[in-house]
């Protein structure tokens, strides 16, 4: 299926940017594993929505993402000219974790976050974690990079960035401004 | 240590976030039932220690599997549930649930008969004694039967011009269109017909078992599940596509087969797809061509069925319905019927059925349509009978729309 945009994740930040987008007059989608635990009105946005889907991985050649396949589609891709990832943190699985690494499982994007396990968080239990500011590296307007590659047509937002954290008292505000940030990057 | 905590369904993957109780419809109308995240995750952990912890309430569930779809984690909650009922639920009516769920006997008993059946269910004083005696609410309105088989219809009517066709498709019709309404396989045979398609039936295909694995009749339903696979690998080993007209059937066959009833289908599974599916992606790809009527004008509302839901193809119904140049879609908010599939015809489930439905019933009159757009069976008994709006199975929709003469010569 062919969309202008398709954006993965429905939580705060998909949410915002598939507003602001549909509001343009561009056809969307939203792919979401489940729903978001934050107040959104997902379901009444006037795009299609593929609600408990799952995407498995994506074909990307010269700096563009090309499609995505899901869990659910099995053989029919989801094409855009652009794609926004929102898909959280580690709650949400925007970030995986191993034993010894940490990474985004869809696209494997470049990240702000320390490999070394032991420096991932702080036994003080108060203490600002580490860990919360793990994410993808932001390089300006929800910009992102693979293996040092701009992509071209990829754009992050919300809490999958490095610079937000969702435990912060402004993180609502922020991840809408990072959407709308995000949204603002396709013409 | 983590040995020990692989457990079936995801169930480990559980954060307790309880975002399931806010899409349960029963949770919101029925105060016995526990909820999903309670009948589900949070009572397998003490079901796994010990089964005298299972609770008699999870017999509320209609297994509609919103609570699976709203999940960030994956947890398959719905089947959670479902397995804790087959394994240690007891069965109450059993004569009820087994008439019920025993949807070929019942069928092949009633098709022969069928005037006399419809005439008999729907008489008042049968009802009443119905509701009495097996505790089937008297409230519901039943099934007709028809007085032929889709199947009986095919092999006299349409068997033989399948012969002709290059390409051939599998129909997995269902007990539907066979005992209660085989113009849906008509209108089936004539799109695929006008496409191109030949199509060939299954030699010999059971109940899907939905409504067995429901009223927890596990041996019949395993068996059924396995005759199936049987049948659906012939069918495959041909080269066919096994496209199916019914959601239910659809993610029973594909999903619940593996999950519930421990039945390998990996062999056939990607295979069988609801003729939506199947039709977008050859449209699509540009392998066929559809030529609609002139002059064609309706206005439709798309309720998506749970179970197209969780199987995530709504998108692709809604794409082919839009395809239509005279039909005005709205697509309704996603909302469970209230029916699912034998749930509904239940005394003790009848109200709450009722009650979930009610906002779907409200906002198709709403919309007003001419008429609602829908792939499920249970799901149309249940708008028509609480909404009084038609509903129509997609297929039949495109069988109305399409000029199937000119698409015919322009498939060839």
């Amino acid at each position: 299926m062919k969309f202008d945009t398709v954006i993965i994740g429905g939580g705060l930040a998909g949410y915002t940017a598939a507003k602001t987008l549909i509001e343009r007059g561009l056809r969307c989608a939203v792919i979401t594993e489940g729903l978001s635990l934050k107040d959104v009105p997902l379901r009444s946005l006037p795009c299609s929505l593929f609600v408990g889907d799952r995407v498995l991985s994506a074909d990307v050649e010269d700096g563009r993402v090309l499609a995505l396949h899901t869990l659910r589609l099995e053989d029919e891709p989801l094409e855009a000219d652009n794609y926004i990832l929102a898909t959280g943190k580690f709650f949400s699985k925007g970030l995986l974790v191993d034993m010894d690494r940490i990474y985004e499982p869809i696209f494997g994007l470049d990240l702000d976050a320390d490999q070394d396990r032991a420096k991932w968080f702080s036994t003080d239990f108060c203490a600002d974690q580490l860990f919360l500011h793990f994410g993808v590296k932001n390089y300006g307007g929800g910009r992102v990079a693979l293996d040092g590659v701009m992509l071209k047509n990829l754009f992050a937002a919300g809490e999958l960035l490095s610079d937000i954290s969702g435990i912060e008292e402004d993180a609502d505000d922020r991840i809408r401004k990072s959407a709308a940030e995000a949204a603002a990057n396709i013409r | 240590m983590q040995e020990k905590n692989i457990s079936a369904h995801n169930f480990e993957q559980c954060q307790k976030c309880a975002i399931c109780t806010t899409v349960c419809p029963i949770l919101a109308n029925n105060e016995l039932y526990p909820g999903p995240k309670q009948a589900g995750p949070d009572g397998e952990r003490y079901r796994l220690k010990n089964p005298i912890f299972y609770q008699d309430t999870l017999k509320y569930c209609l297994n509609c599997k919103r609570c699976e779809v709203a999940c960030p984690s994956g947890v398959e909650i719905g089947d959670i549930i479902q397995s804790a009922k087959l394994e240690m639920g007891k069965r109450h009516h059993v004569l009820r649930d087994t008439m019920l769920a025993s949807t070929d006997l019942m069928g092949s008993v009633a098709t022969p008969i069928a005037p006399l059946v419809n005439a008999t269910l729907a008489l008042k004083p049968v009802k009443a004694v119905m509701d009495a005696v097996i505790g089937v609410h008297k409230g519901r309105t039943l099934p007709k039967y028809s007085h032929v088989t889709f199947e009986k219809w095919f092999r006299k009517n349409a068997a033989a011009a399948q012969e002709g066709f290059r390409h051939k498709v599998s129909y997995f019709h269902g007990c539907y269109a066979n005992y209660n309404y085989p113009q849906l396989g008509k209108d089936f045979v004539s799109v695929m017909n006008a496409l191109g398609y030949g199509v060939e039936l299954l030699e010999g295909e059971k109940c899907c078992g939905v409504a067995m694995i429901s009223a927890g009749m596990l041996k019949q339903a395993r068996k059924n599940a396995a005759h199936n696979i049987g049948v659906f690998s012939k069918a495959v080993a041909k080269g066919n596509k096994v496209l199916t007209v019914s959601t239910s059937c659809t993610l029973t066959i594909r999903d619940e087969y593996p999950h519930l009833l421990g039945v390998d289908n990996s062999e056939v599974r990607d295979n069988i797809q609801l003729v939506e599916k199947f039709l977008y992606q050859q449209l699509s790809s540009g392998r066929i061509k559809l030529v609609w009527k002139e002059g064609y004008k309706a206005k439709a509302a798309y309720h998506a069925p749970c179970h197209q839901e969780k199987l995530g193809w709504a998108n692709f119904t809604i794409e082919l319905l839009r395809m239509i140049p005279g039909l005005e879609l709205t697509v309704l908010d996603s909302h469970c019927c209230g029916i699912a599939g034998t749930y509904g015809f239940k005394k003790e489930n009848y109200e709450v059925s009722q009650k979930v439905g009610k906002p779907l019933f409200d906002n198709i009159a709403a919309v007003n349509p001419d008429f609602v757009a829908c792939e499920c069976e249970t799901c149309k008994w249940q708008i028509e009978m609480s909404s009084g709006y038609e509903v129509k199975n997609p297929v039949s929709i495109l069988a109305e729309a399409l000029d199937l003469e000119a698409t015919a010569k322009a498939n060839i």
